[in-house]
């Protein structure tokens, strides 16, 4: 099978494989801090306990998985060299393990000096991060409308972690800043600009990719991330005033809302028309998060339509919390994750073969059944953290199957991890027998 | 005029398209073109060709297939 060509283009295999070993570890720990917590987790937005539970998801799992996918998949899938690979990989691998540590210190103690060591630390890793990334996307030959999202997304960072800094630096520094309206931004360009239009960017790919459907549409793929980024601009500029939401502000809200809907409701609609009919884990983690990715939707569109009801209440920022976190974007980062892994080790173990040489394929890598299982969990993760909105107390076994689906996930990345090095091992002790005779 | 052969990876998954693709260049004579046809622009293997001495051309069709015609440099 194997016809000796080389295969050098693709960076170490280590590069992304330690930040899919370690997201993992963080969303057991979001579970553990629910378990820790309980239903005092839910009381307000704007707890430690809280912004703890969201950075650990969205920086400790959700970050941490994206950055190591598109460091191995800028040069691979969209032929973008990073400068000084594995000095980034180091970089950012510590500033988001290391940084998400010091946010969770700091938002749990409330003391000062956590923020104070997080915001260089985390500005120069991260920020160094999205900048080598945005300068090998604007390098590339490439061209479409992934490399645009992607361009869009990344610059969705860049404002992300500005904004970041600037809420670390009021705590570390006691400023007095207007923390609510910063917050707001900083949160719709992390979770919008930022991971809704990798989602899209990636997805634009590996939809038709893996998924086996059409393409997406034309007029989709070429309006989406430009649509959504101006939207986003312009919803931030109403904050500026430092007003209550105008109307602009909550159509501008409305229309984002509706944007990712139509994202969502295009892709399960290419889906359920794809042409081969095969069901497995991938499709149905994206089928979940398209799902959850509309009623989040339709949740941020009632919330802006309704703005004096239940304001204060905890309950509707954690619904929203729980579908676009744990309903959409784990499940699609876990769904990722099962054809990222398989698919490079298949690819770098090609580096290693020769002709004639027959290298395992891709459903060797990560047995089916382990991802159902799962998805199952997570499955049962989300329900109960949404239950847990009614009846509190849910938050319990809600914690304890968030655990579980991120401890199998864990172990589902280390069955891939440790399945290429098995691979690896015997084919180079098949080579070395073949080549021993003729020593 | 070479004759050209066609590998149609629309409704394959992944790595099968590459794998069949990398198979039949190993068996490619100088002057003759395969033809791939994806949903997608196949950057991996774009990478894989430009190492090895293959030189490609791509094109969209408008229902989103990909021709990708290589040949030898």
């Amino acid at each position: 099978m194997q016809p000796g060509l080389s295969f050098e283009q693709a960076p170490p295999i280590s590069v992304p494989f330690r930040f899919f070993l370690t997201a993992p570890l963080f969303g057991m720990a979001a579970g553990l801090l629910l378990l820790w917590q309980g239903p005092a987790a839910l009381a307000s937005r704007w707890t430690g306990v809280a912004l703890a539970l969201t950075h650990l998801v969205a920086v400790g799992f959700m970050l941490q998985a994206m950055c190591g996918a598109l460091l191995q998949m800028l040069p691979v899938a969209a032929g973008a060299n990073i400068w000084q690979p594995q000095r980034v990989t180091h970089l950012t691998h510590a500033g988001l393990t290391i940084g998400t540590l010091l946010l969770l210190a700091g938002f749990l103690s409330e003391q000062a000096l956590f923020f104070r060591i997080a915001v260089p630390f985390m500005t120069v890793s991260l920020g160094a991060f999205a900048l080598i990334v945005l300068v090998a996307l604007f390098r590339t030959p490439a061209k479409g409308p992934t490399i645009v999202a992607l361009r869009i997304a990344v610059f969705g960072l860049i404002v992300t972690i500005s904004l970041g800094a600037v809420l670390a630096s009021s705590f570390g520094w006691q400023l007095a800043l207007p923390l609510t309206e910063i917050t707001h931004v900083h949160a719709a360009w992390g979770l919008g600009g930022w991971s809704l239009l990798l989602v899209a960017g990636v997805g634009y790919l590996v939809v038709p990719m893996f998924q086996l459907t059409q393409p997406y549409p034309l007029w989709l793929t070429r309006s989406f991330s430009v649509t959504l980024f101006f939207l986003l601009a312009a919803w931030s500029l109403t904050w500026l005033p430092l007003q209550r939401p105008d109307a602009l502000q909550i159509a501008l809200a409305c229309a984002a809302a509706l944007l990712a809907a139509v994202f969502a409701g295009v892709t399960l609609r290419l889906q359920w028309r794809r042409r081969r009919k095969v069901t497995e884990p991938t499709l149905l983690f994206w089928r979940l998060a398209m799902i959850c990715l509309i009623l989040a939707a339709a949740g941020v569109a009632l919330q802006q339509l309704k703005p004096g009801e239940g304001e204060d209440y905890a309950g509707t920022p954690f619904l929203l919390g729980v579908l676009l976190m744990v309903g959409v974007f784990m499940p699609v980062i876990s769904g990722m994750l099962y054809k990222i892994m398989p698919f490079l080790n298949w690819l770098h173990l090609q580096r290693i073969g020769k002709p004639g040489l027959v290298v395992p394929n891709m459903r060797q890598m990560i047995p089916e059944p382990r991802m159902m299982m799962q998805l199952r969990l997570h499955l049962a993760a989300l329900v109960l953290l949404l239950g847990a909105v009614p009846l509190p107390w849910l938050v319990y076994p809600g914690g304890l199957a968030l655990i579980a689906s991120c401890a199998w996930l864990e172990w589902n990345v280390v069955v891939a991890t440790r399945n290429f090095a098995r691979f690896s091992r015997d084919l180079e002790a098949h080579l070395a027998q073949e080549q021993a005779p003729s020593a | 005029m070479a004759e050209e052969r066609v590998i149609d990876g629309r409704g394959l998954m992944p790595p099968e398209p590459m794998e069949l693709t990398l198979t039949a260049l190993d068996g490619l004579p100088d002057g003759e073109e395969l033809l791939l046809l994806l949903y997608c622009e196949p950057q991996p293997l774009y990478g894989i060709l430009k190492q090895n001495g293959y030189t490609h051309r791509s094109q969209t069709r408008p229902d989103g297939t990909v021709e990708v015609r290589i040949r030898k440099a």
